[in-house]
Formats: C-alpha cells, structure tokens, sequence
C-alpha cells in the first residue's frame, strides 16, 4: 500500500495557500504530514495486539498585518478547510503584531528536495510488505520458550516484542515559492525481556534496531541483547558516594547532550533560558568535544534535507574542539535576536571521536576507531552507565540531577552491577571533562553519539 | 454539559444502525469485544511572551478508534474519516487480530468469561465538568487582556523578574462511544491550562520558575482569584530559591511536603498498579494483592471523581463510570487499576481507569488523580521529628521501572532539616528509591492531604492528563543526589 503525498494533495494545499492570501494573510506556509503505520506486539511469543493507523494534517503558519499564528487541521475536506482557513485569518488578526514574524528568504531554502525521496530514505519493498509478512516477520522474532528453558538462576517472565513500519511523508509550500518534500520508510524491532531471580526481584533489558531498509534492518541479535542486559542486573551492589570516572554507554548518551542542543536552541537564548548565552565563538568545552551536523547525510537514519521552515540543512560543526561554532537560529528568532539565521535545529548530530593524546592509541595515531573496551580500559576504574532513570537539568545555570544505572569498571572491566544512584553536576563542567568518545555510533540512532566517557562525575548513593 | 445524543451523532455524521453495523462486521470476524470511540477534539492555544500576546492557533483533531478483542488480545485501527467505507475499512484492519492467530490457553479462557458488571449505572450526566461556558463560543479576544492582566499581577510582585512567558492551552472534546455490550455513551470533556515560567536575575543569579493550573473547567476557570493565585505561586519563596544550594547527597530521611509529592505515589506504586503490567507479571506489586505493605494508616486512592480536576471523568474512555478505586486501604493492597482487559482477566469488575490520548490509541489502565488520605500527625510535628534530612516541595517530574520499582523524582526546591527546622534552601536534586520499600519506610503521616492542581501529564505510551497528592509525609530513607 502506498501512502506518498499526490498530485490531488499538492494541489489541496496550493488552493489553501491561494485562499489564505485571498483572506488577507500576507504571508503563509503549508505543511502536510501524512503518516500511515503499522504495529504488531508479540508477548511470551503469541500475537497480542495489532494495529493500523494513518493520519493527514495540514498545518498552516499565518502571517497577516505584521501578525502570526499556527493552526492545524486533519479534516482535508475543502468544505472543512475553507471555513477553517477564513476563521484562522481572523484569529490571527485579533493578535499582537511583531515585525519579527516572517517566513524565511527565499535564498536560504531548499532547492533539490522536491521528489521527496532524494536522500535515499524510502524503500520500496515497504509497499510489498504483506500483512501475513509483517506477521511472520514479527512472530519469528520471539525467543521467548528457547529462552525459557536455558534460564539458570532467574525465571523468564515475559518478553514483549514490538514490530513497527511505517512511511512518513512532509511536503512544504510556502508563498515565497517554496516547494520541498521528504518521505521515508521505517521498520523497527524492539525487545523487552523481564526475570526474576532466585529472590523474587525482577528486572527488565532491552534490544532493538531498526533500519529506513527492510532488507539492512538485522534482528537476529535484539533477544540476545535485551535478555544479557535483564540478566546482567542481577544481584547489584551498592557503591559509596563519590567522585568516580565515568564511561555512559552509546545507546543513552544522548541524554547528555540533549540539554546542549537545547541551550544552543534560539528560543532558550532569546528568553535567556540557556546556560549557553553569549557562547557562540568561545571556547566552553572540552576539546576533545566536537560535534558535527551531519542531518543531510544521505541513507542514514533521521537524515533530512530542510528543517520545518523548509531551510536547508548546513553540513558543518556545531561545535568544534569545544568551541561552539553556531546557534541553532530560525527566522523568528534572528530577527528577535538581531543575528543572522542558521537552521532551527539539528535533525542528525554526531560527537566525533576522540581520546586524550596521552592515551596509547591516540600515540599511534590511531583514533578513529575507538571501542567501548577501548574507552573502558582507558578509565580503568569507575562506572559504566548503562541506564538513566529520570532526572532533570535546570535549562540556566545547566546544573544537573539523574538517576542512573550500570556497572562499576574494574581495572577496564566491566564489573557487578549497580543500580539506584544519582549523578549530579553542571552540564558545562562535565563537558569540560569529556575524556573520550568512541566511534562505536549506532546507525539505527538519529543522534550518533557513541560511548563517552568524564572525568570525576559526582555519585550518590 | 451538553446530553443530546442526536447531537453527538450528528457531530460524527453517523446513525446508530451503522454503528451496530460496524460493530457487526468485527464480530463477524471472530472478535468476542468491540468498541468505537469517536472524538472531535478543538483546541486553542495562545502565547504571551516578550509582553505581548503574539502567537496564537487552533487545532481539529477528529476521527473514530476501531477496537476489535479476542479475549486478552487487541487489534486497533482508527480512521479520519466517519464515512462508512472509511470505518469498515479500520473495523477489518482492527479485526485482523481474531481471524487465523495462534491463542494461548489464558486467551482462549477469556473469550467466554464473562464480563464483570462495574458499580453503578453509566451516568453521562455526573456533571464532573464544570463548564458554564464552553471554550469554542469564547473569542480569542476574549483571553488576550486576562494574560496581559496576568503579566502585570506577576510583574508587580518583584521587580527582579525579567521574562515573563504564560501559555493558555485549551481542549473541549465531543466524544461517542459504541461497544459490542450496544452501550452508547457521549459527553463533552474540557480541560484548560495556564501555565507561566518566569526568570528572575538577582545579580549573577539567574533563576526560572515554572506554575501551572489546570482544571476540567469551562471559560469561568480564568477568574481573577486563579490568576492571583498563579502570580503568588510564580514568585514565592523567591529569595530562598535565589539562596538555594544543591545539598550534600546520600540516604538521608527525606520529609513530602503536601501536595506536589503526590507524584512519589504516581511513580512509585501508582504505575505498578496498573493492571496490564500486572497481567504480563511484569510489576513488581504483581503477586502482593491482599498483603500488608505498609503502615496502616496508609490510604492511597485513584480518584476519577473529583469535580473540576484534571484527572477526572464521568465515564472513562471505554464508556466504564469513573470511580474513587482504593489502591491501598489500611496498609494492604486493595486493588489494581483496571481497563475492561484487565478486570475480566483478573475476574472483576473494571475500576473506570480505561483512557487514552486520543482515538489514536487504544485505552489502557491509566490514573486519574492519584493521592494519600490524611492521617493523625501534625506537619510541624513531622519535620520536628527529624534531626538531618531534607524537605521537598516542588517538583518537576518522575520516572519509574515498573518491574523493578525503582523510581526517581526531581526535586525543584525545597529545605535542609536540621534539629527539626527547616534551615538551607536546595534545589536541583533527584531523590531515588524503590517503591514497596518507600511505602514501608513511611513513618508518619500529616492530616493535611491536598490535590495538586497543577498541569501534570503521565507519558505512559500514550498522554494523559493526571493529578497527584499527598499529606505532609515522613520517609525515613531515601537516596538524594547531591554534591
């Protein structure tokens, strides 16, 4: 079944964008977000919920007499539409100005993203992919009575496993000329497994992978991994308060850059909500902590062309050995700001690697392939993140507070677990202790952020 | 409170025969259950920042969630449009669950157990909403000199703030619900919040807050009483906050203060309760039904019928009367929190606690508004009573690990005790812990339990609005992170 934007759709939008001008809107950008998925959960190997799903929205951004707003709809009917655009005009209308509200110069917008498919991110077997298929597929991915007969130590008491597919399309106008669409396919498969031990304490472990091609997705490993992090957990120990070295696992890292990216945001500098005011061209962190915008790589996970202003994606650093390099500034927001726009956001961030020159392989030269052993040897002793449960950082001062769970690092090993700890600190000061990163990035991920590893982090327990 | 079917079904453009006719076609296919839910969804947001109301929009959001069950097992669809090729199509989709699967023994009981009934007749008229005046007929010029009112109310309380951002989000909800018991239930749900963050500078300090309320309440709920209410709460305890520390960490006796810590009982054995993690044998409350956990002083409720409050209904989203569920009653587990799934697998009658996000999803066992009795102690008592520990009272979110029960919460603000006063400011720390053992290393508990009225939202697979409370209570050991 295909799902992809057509020509009919392309042209619903054009007659809103015509009628909004009609209304007076002197400005106005349409975007179009169609979706349809497809679900399956599997539990203890039998079939326990399907779903479908597919959804249309139109949203329009209006700008009319100096004046904005946003309005969505999933009633593409023109009969719902035409009154529905009329009174959003006037909603708008009723608003206060700011001369700061614009779409963006036509010169920054993307040109070469209008069949939707250019970066390489649609697949057509998803078309092909059978309901019987997709229940073969996902029935196929238990393990769930093998695994319980080799359990020693632990009972197996339930292993779900989620199959997800789905093709995502976004197609863009605004009246300024611009004209930009993506569409992309996903499979996914994810795995959580619970035990119980020998003394009734139960623990979770998860696996998952997913791939924009059915044929690159590789499932045969999500049991094994879902079912060695539950088992692992067993038995943890309680570690003393203190300062220790810290490696965090490349599957949750991203939890620690995610509150950067959110300081770096326009908004959060613009309303002084940011812990990275006045950081654009100094040297904040580490400097072996460059992260690159990679978000218009071609095939990869999360890559995308233009962000939701329909402005093209750069391929440049956001930060450079710990210098920030840019803000993420939309059209609002410069204007706001009186600085020049870049992008709104970073749609696929990557943290290069990177080792101490002090350490052996970075001696050899040799630091572009750098392995979770490689960084876990390199801290000696510590501990190994493998889990973040809950917490929060203050968006200003970037202090921060999460609970975590993991393993101690014994002489570059991973040793017993250890669970109900909290790390705390300041964002900057951590980054500012960044020891390595790997190059151990998963590709299923939109974030590529690989095992990292800080100095001295604060643990409680 | 609008009570016109006709209305309802005229708003979905669908007669009630073509609904026994979709309802038909999924039994058809081998389905025991089915149900629609249908939703048209309006809502309205407006933005004051910067000092002005400059951006503002309105959303639709409507369709029909198709629900198909083979006992314990669901197949869903749901479809934007409600004309009848459009749902037949969604109903065999949905169906797709009851033709040519594989059952288990547990399955195959349920499809012929009968269902429970639940207490009470369904009452679309509990009138839990109230609306005097319903938010799609308010003019969006209507909101626009409350929040400037509301700005200035906040600005005038200290000249040290110098944002100012205040969201008012509001959602009115006509909902039709059709099952295979051929019960039609309808309703109108509202729920409004204003929210405000505001950032104060005290020389290099730099300090945000963050204050919400939100009610199932009509236009009426923007009296100038709440908007005084909001500015209070945006700047109390101000020059503490300013003066907080982040205190040195480790177990310490940590003492809730009433009301926002309600969110300890959400995450530490709220979530637990839920019935489908105690069907798949996932929770860790999952075989401790009956025994005592607690103190017995302890009372904790999920209530759905608190008039006005985020988390409450008349009927939940399978149509069940929303009710006041004991889930611990004199210290000893009393319940779990149950959808139509659960309660026919566990044998009894559904608690109300069925919702979801929207006809997106299907519903699940979710809370409503989740709190702790009052008990004998005196709050000053409590603290009194301890010679190191901390005091919390604000809070921003929480996280749990269902099979583990291990849970976290993040603690905006609050005080060191030490020789039972309360002394240096702290903020910015994360309070960890395991949820049977919390529960049994409550001490002592205050007589003043108050619901908190903030915009709480649980992200359990789906969205949903909650509320939590909590008397002033004494945990003799917690993990607090600090320096």
């Amino acid at each position: 079944m295909t799902w992809k934007i057509d020509e009919e759709e392309k042209l619903l939008c054009r007659k809103c964008l015509d009628k909004a001008l009609e209304q007076g809107a002197s400005a106005i950008r349409i975007t179009l977000n169609k979706c349809l998925m497809n679900e399956l959960a599997v539990l203890n190997g039998y079939l326990d919920k399907v779903s479908q799903s597919g959804d249309r929205a139109l949203t329009l951004n209006v700008f009319a007499d100096g004046k904005y707003g946003t309005f969505s709809i999933n009633r593409l009917d023109w009969k719902e539409l035409e009154p529905f655009i009329v009174k959003a005009i006037e909603t708008v209308k009723m608003l206060a100005p700011d001369e700061c509200r614009k779409l963006p110069d036509p010169s920054r917008t993307i040109k070469n993203a209008v069949r939707g498919d250019e970066l390489g991110l649609y697949d057509p077997a998803f078309s092909d992919f059978t309901p019987e298929k997709r229940l073969e597929t996902a029935l196929n991915l238990s393990s769930f009575e093998k695994m319980k007969e080799a359990a020693h130590g632990y009972s197996l008491i339930s292993e779900e496993i989620v199959w997800c597919d789905s093709n995502y399309n976004n197609y863009i106008i605004d009246s300024n000329g611009l004209e930009c669409m993506q569409t992309e396919t996903a499979f996914e498969a994810s795995m959580e497994i619970t035990i119980q031990d020998e003394d009734g304490c139960k623990y979770s472990g998860y696996g998952w992978n997913a791939s924009t091609h059915l044929a690159d997705l590789e499932t045969a490993s999500i049991a094994e991994t879902a079912l060695r992090r539950a088992v692992a957990q067993i038995h943890p120990v309680q570690l003393e308060s203190g300062s220790y070295n810290m490696v965090v696992e490349n599957e949750v890292a991203a939890k620690l850059l995610n509150p950067v990216l959110a300081a770096l945001n326009g908004y959060s500098l613009q309303q002084q909500n940011s812990f990275l005011t006045d950081s654009e061209g100094k040297q904040i962190f580490s400097e072996g902590f460059t992260l690159m915008d990679v978000s218009a790589e071609a095939g990869k996970n999360g890559a995308r062309l233009f962000d939701s202003e329909g402005v093209a994606y750069p391929s440049s650093p956001v930060i450079e050995k710990g210098k920030v390099c840019r803000y993420f500034i939309n059209t609002y927001i410069s204007g706001k700001m009186g600085i020049l726009p870049t992008v709104e956001d970073c749609a696929r961030p990557k943290i290069m690697p990177y080792l101490p020159a002090t350490a052996e392989k970075a001696e050899k030269g040799s630091v572009e392939n750098i392995s979770l052993k490689d960084i876990l040897e390199l801290c000696k002793n510590g501990i190994f993140v493998t889990g973040f449960n809950g917490g929060n950082s203050d968006p200003v001062t970037g202090d921060f507070s999460y609970g975590v769970e993991g393993f101690k690092i014994e002489e570059g090993r991973i040793g017993a677990p250890v669970r109900g700890m909290v790390i705390t600190g300041n964002l900057i000061t951590l980054w500012k202790q960044l020891l390595a990163a790997g190059s151990d990035w998963r590709p299923c991920m939109n974030k590529q952020i690989p095992s990292l590893a800080f100095k001295d982090v604060d643990f409680s327990a | 409170m609008i009570n016109i079917q006709q209305y309802y079904l005229d708003t979905f453009q669908v007669t009630v025969p073509e609904l026994e006719k979709i309802i038909g076609i999924i039994q058809d296919q081998g389905s025991n259950y089915a149900d629609l839910f249908f939703e048209n969804t309006s809502y309205r947001d407006l933005l004051l920042k910067d000092g002005e109301v400059s951006s503002g929009g309105f959303h639709v959001d409507y369709g029909v969630g198709i629900r198909a069950l083979k006992g314990d097992k669901t197949g869903y669809a749901y479809s934007e449009n409600t004309d009848m090729a459009s749902m037949v199509n969604a109903a065999k989709a949905a169906s797709s669950i009851a033709t040519g699967v594989r059952i288990n023994a547990t399955t195959a009981a349920m499809i012929d157990k009968p269902t429970k009934a639940y207490p009470g007749k369904p009452n679309p008229l509990a009138d839990r909403y109230p609306m005097l005046a319903d938010w799609r007929d308010c003019p969006t010029s209507d909101f626009l000199p409350i929040l400037q009112k509301l700005k200035a109310k906040i600005e005038a309380k200290d000249p040290r703030i110098i944002k100012i951002i205040a969201i008012l989000s509001t959602q009115v909800s006509d909902l039709l619900m059709f099952n295979s018991s051929y019960e039609l239930k309808y309703e109108t749900r509202p729920l409004a919040t204003l929210a405000v963050s505001v950032i104060c500078k005290s020389g290099e300090k730099v300090l945000n807050t963050h204050v919400s309320r939100s009610y199932r309440m009509g236009f009426e709920m923007l009296s100038d009483h709440l908007l005084d209410e909001i500015a209070e709460a945006a700047v109390r305890n101000i020059d503490d906050k300013l003066e907080a520390k982040r205190p040195k960490g480790g177990q310490m006796p940590v003492v809730l203060g009433a009301g926002a810590s309600g969110i300890l009982l959400h995450e530490a054995m709220g979530h637990a309760f839920e019935a489908d993690f105690n069907r798949k044998g996932q929770s860790i409350f999952a075989d401790k039904m009956g025994q005592k956990v607690c103190d017995s002083c302890i009372n904790v409720v999920d209530d759905g019928t608190i008039r006005g409050n985020r988390g409450a209904l008349n009927f939940d989203d399978e149509g069940v009367p929303a009710q006041r569920t004991y889930m611990i009653k004199d210290g000893v587990l009393a319940s779990y929190l149950h959808d139509r799934i659960s309660a026919k697998y566990y044998d009894v009658a559904p608690t109300g606690n069925g919702r979801r996000e929207s006809f997106r999803y299907n519903p699940i066992p979710r809370m409503r508004a989740t709190y702790m009795e009052s008990a004998g102690s005196q709050p000053a008592d409590i603290i009194a009573s301890v010679k190191k520990g901390i005091y919390v009272d604000e809070f921003t979110n929480g996280q749990v690990k269902i099979g583990e029960g291990d849970f976290t919460f993040y603690v905006k603000s609050g005080y060191l005790i030490e020789n039972g006063k309360l002394t240096q400011p702290i903020n910015d720390v994360n309070i960890i812990g395991n949820g049977p053992k919390a529960l049994a290393d409550i001490v002592a508990v205050g007589n003043d339990n108050k619901v908190d009225e903030s915009g709480w939202t649980c992200g359990k697979e789906q969205n949903v609005p909650v509320s939590c409370g909590m008397p002033t209570v004494l945990v003799k050991n917690l993990t607090v992170g600090g320096n």
